[in-house]
């Protein structure tokens, strides 16, 4: 009897130890230096300096040019976007390109917000700073910052910043948002040296917001960005108050995630599975296997040869277009693969679309865009922050037709404190871009919530 | 391409019941509708270029616009830009195009129309035929190479040994270099064999030896199982091995007993660490296989507007295919084994065709629905067959493995040197193998 209760102790206590060392894991990190060669001596320059987009009458002649040169091969029949971008659209689109598209007006577009440099670890980091313009007597506004991923960047937010630093019920929260661009991407410097991995981006958005004064601030994220807000959260989760996503693939499939998987389609109330849930993942192996495969091939060969894929992107201005739109059409919904013109225009604008084809021609960083995936992934999956769960309160806004679809159960499995879990209507991997009322009215419900637990917690 | 797994078989099912050929069937694959009869001549045909293909050329290469590398990044991230620029510097201004185009005139092209396409070819016969045994050979190219790769090693083949000399027809994959892509979806490597069974049905020849590499050695492994008693003699040097049960248990006892499972010292030494070696190199070298089996439009797109682009997809190849060391190297070890010259003019003969996105698509049509449940994937071979394995090859495959499909595998070689572009690396060692091959089958 003795040893019996002596041995629950130990175990028991052995369990609690173990329970609050995981509770207790941080994830750390070194400083770095992506600049090139060795780091100068004397102290960094922090200035904030201001930036303005710009182009010219050569950026624009060398683009038409370019566009004149292009060689099109046509699609076979009835291929439609089953063999990827489909020729006879594309022609469509880069006419429109070519001969409709106003770059300029569309600079103007991209200066309405007020945009910075400032050099954090040895490179420029880009970013918007979007101020409210009033903000309600008595409050202050809610600091958020919010990053893109990949084939996107900061221009996917323009829709939905006014949403937040402007909403138009007075009951909501106004915001104050930092949109920075992921080193390598768009307006920031690429790194010059190895090894630049998501947690790197969050060490340096973390820097960011505390040069510009923030010292605790919401992070918002989809595609990368969620990966590098999830390890802002993980490398400081008294600094970040609360997480919203979009977008949440396992990284570490665990018992209950394994468990659902055999069982889920039989027993689907003890996982908390909905209807919509089922039609996502079963049968697994077409859904999640095989689907997977034909639609990671990109993943595959930026993750391995960067360098290589990127190169003729640089170049061909057509082909960056069909390698970034065939990622709106079919993340969009995979049922579009089946569609003439990939649906690409039912979601968005070609304005839209080309613009942001243009922040990645005109900074021709689709190459150290590439790269991210290899130092992501390069080293396998088994990286620190992916056994590192996050307590940090966490909001998931799920849109059907996301990507990966992840359950709550498989959420809740590495962010342990979900304050808010909503299905939405509709809408794909691109969720802020297309949907961004949705969006905005999420964030809102998840940031109040937590506003109110705050306020409640201190009165 | 790719070995592929598949499911275990017990050994019962390998019974006398198999069907020992694959259907021949038929296709069509010009634009619209199929024509009612078709044009059977033989066209010659030569390579040619102008001034405005090579200003055209110029113009782009001058358009370039570089990223650096990072440091120290050598080939891990792909084609290193440092190197890169030098190469496109040689194309660019010491590159002699119409000199290359007149190397590649120097044997006799064709032309001729098989189900809908323009389907081309070189076919080169031996100068001196009096007293010698002439056979027939085709020699099929694979991806990023083309019929160039042979140039070396025709003048081997068409010199007589033994008083054996072989009359070699070399086509161009119809979607590669001068042969006319397909139009509809489907064109895999049934199609291929069978078009080039066509083929040599209307050269006249009713008996003849095959030679393969990459896509090559499945296209012409087709050609034996849709006709073997066309077949004399099948020649690989690249072995898309089955995996099994057989195969499975090889790999678990292999490193600690061999000879148990038919394993030789060379094999084990080039297998083994397999999960190294295999797996984790092939996921560190088949992105380029992924994203063109499934999105080949997408992929072609940009290569197609841009030469520089193009010659980094395809020369990356020749480097790590080579060797796979040699991504440790700042110049990737591009000239160790090739000369520039060379690789640009195959890198030109899919700049000029503009044929890169018909290439790819060839994975998408024979990789995008599973290898294993076609027909040929489950059937045996039983032309007289030869094997030459070359140190480098991507994958090693040992005799006892090849040997669950080819049942009569009449020579194994282990070569001393080379790798993937084995005729175009190492032609008199692939010569040397192809002549005894043949002896020992004309002896039987």
């Amino acid at each position: 009897m003795f040893t019996e209760v002596l041995l629950a102790l130990v175990i028991g206590g052995l369990i609690y130890f173990l329970v609050q060392r995981s509770k207790n894991q941080v994830l750390t990190t070194e400083d770095g230096w992506w600049g090139s060669g060795a780091p100068c001596d004397a102290g960094e320059d922090d200035t904030i300096r201001s930036f303005r987009v710009t182009t010219s009458d050569q950026e624009l002649e060398d683009l038409y040019r370019r566009i004149d040169l292009t060689r099109p091969f046509p699609s076979l029949e009835d291929s439609q976007f089953n063999y990827g971008f489909n020729s006879q659209y594309l022609q469509k689109v880069v006419s429109y390109w070519r001969n409709e598209f106003d770059w300029r007006k569309q600079v103007d577009k991209l200066n309405l917000y007020p945009h910075f440099k400032t050099k954090i670890e040895g490179i420029d980091i880009h970013y918007l700073h979007v101020k409210p313009k009033k903000v309600p007597e008595g409050t202050s506004a809610v600091p958020l910052i919010m990053v893109h991923g990949w084939p996107g960047s900061f221009y996917e937010f323009y829709g939905l910043i006014p949403l937040l630093t402007d909403p138009s019920n007075p009951h909501d929260l106004v915001f104050e948002v930092v949109c920075p661009s992921i080193p390598g991407y768009g307006f920031s410097e690429a790194p010059n040296k190895k090894g630049f991995n998501s947690v790197c981006a969050a060490r340096i958005f973390h820097k960011l917001m505390k040069r510009l004064g923030f010292q605790q601030y919401y992070a918002h994220g989809g595609d990368w960005g969620w990966l590098v807000t999830t390890n802002m959260a993980q490398l400081e989760p008294k600094t970040v108050k609360g997480l919203h996503l979009n977008f949440a693939p396992p990284s570490k499939p665990g018992l209950s995630m394994a468990l659902s998987m055999m069982l889920g389609r039989h027993f689907p109330k003890l996982f908390g599975f909905t209807d919509f849930d089922i039609q996502r993942l079963f049968p697994c192996m077409e859904k999640l296997v095989v689907e997977s495969i034909k639609e990671t091939g990109y993943m595959h060969i930026q993750a391995t040869k960067p360098d290589t894929v990127g190169r003729g992107l640089n170049d061909s201005p057509v082909g960056l277009a069909a390698y970034i739109l065939e990622k709106f059409s079919t993340w969009t919904s995979h049922d579009f693969r089946n569609l003439d013109d990939g649906g690409l225009t039912r979601k968005f604008s070609l304005d839209d679309l080309l613009t942001n084809i243009m922040i990645y021609w005109t900074s021709g960083c689709i190459i150290s865009s590439m790269r991210f995936y290899k130092e992501n992934f390069g080293q396998g999956l088994d990286a620190p922050h992916a056994k590192i769960p996050v307590f940090v309160p966490t909001g998931f806004a799920c849109f059907p037709n996301e990507l990966m679809h992840t359950p709550k159960l498989w959420v809740k499995q590495k962010y342990r404190k979900l304050v808010t879990f909503t299905p939405m209507d509709r809408g794909g991997h691109f969720a802020a871009m297309e949907e961004p009322q949705l969006m905005a009215e999420d964030i809102q419900k998840f940031t109040k919530i937590l506003c109110i637990s705050y306020l409640q917690w201190i009165l | 391409p790719w070995p592929h797994i598949q499911r275990p078989k017990r050994p019962q099912e390998q019974s006398k019941k198999k069907p020992r050929t694959i259907p021949f069937g038929d296709g069509w694959w010009g634009v619209g509708e199929k024509t009612l009869s078709e044009d059977q001549k033989i066209y010659p045909f030569q390579v040619e270029t102008s001034d405005k293909e090579i200003e055209d050329l110029y113009e782009r290469i001058d358009r370039t616009r570089y990223a650096d590398p990072l440091e120290d990044g050598r080939f891990h991230y792909g084609f290193n830009s440092t190197y890169l620029k030098k190469v496109v510097s040689y194309w660019r201004h010491e590159f002699d195009w119409k000199k290359q185009v007149a190397v590649l005139n120097k044997y006799p092209h064709f032309k001729t129309k098989i189900e809908g396409l323009d389907v081309h070819f070189i076919h080169v016969r031996p100068p001196h035929r009096e007293n010698q045994k002439v056979l027939p050979i085709m020699i099929v190219h694979g991806w990023p190479g083309s019929f160039y790769e042979f140039y070396k090693i025709l003048p081997l083949l068409t010199q007589s040994r033994d008083g054996v000399v072989f009359e070699v027809i070399c086509p161009s994959i119809p979607g590669y270099g001068f042969s006319e892509a397909s139009h509809k979806k489907g064109f895999n490597s049934l199609a291929a064999a069978r078009i080039f069974l066509k083929l040599m049905e209307r050269l006249g020849f009713s008996q003849f030896y095959l030679q393969g590499g990459d896509w090559g050695s499945l296209i012409t492994t087709n050609m034996a199982q849709m006709k073997p008693q066309c077949v004399k003699g099948l020649h690989l040097n690249m072995c898309m091995s089955n995996r099994g049960f057989k195969v499975l248990l090889s790999l678990l006892i292999g490193p600690y007993l061999p000879f148990l499972v038919g394993l030789s010292r060379e094999d084990v030494r080039r297998l083994f660490p397999f999960f190294e070696k295999n797996v984790f190199e092939m996921l560190r070298e088949s992105g380029y296989l992924h994203i063109q089996a499934t999105k080949p439009d997408t992929a072609g797109c940009g290569v197609n507007d841009s030469p520089v682009g193009l010659a980094a997809w395809i020369l990356e190849k020749f480097s790590s295919w080579a060797d796979l060391k040699n991504r440790d190297l700042e110049d990737g070890g591009l000239e160790r084994k090739f000369s520039l010259d060379d690789l640009l003019t195959n890198v030109m003969i899919y700049w000029t065709t503009g044929s890169i996105t018909s290439s790819m698509r060839f994975y998408k049509e024979n990789l995008g629905s599973n290898l294993n449940n076609r027909v040929d994937f489950k059937t045996e071979i039983f032309v007289p067959t030869g094997f030459a394995a070359f140190p480098n090859e991507l994958m090693h495959c040992p005799k006892s493995w090849a040997q669950i499909r080819y049942r009569n595998i009449q020579s194994y070689t282990f070569m001393p040197r080379g790798g993937h572009f084995a005729a175009f690396e190492e032609p008199q060692l692939l010569a040397d193998d192809l002549f005894n091959f043949v002896k020992k089958v004309e002896k039987s």
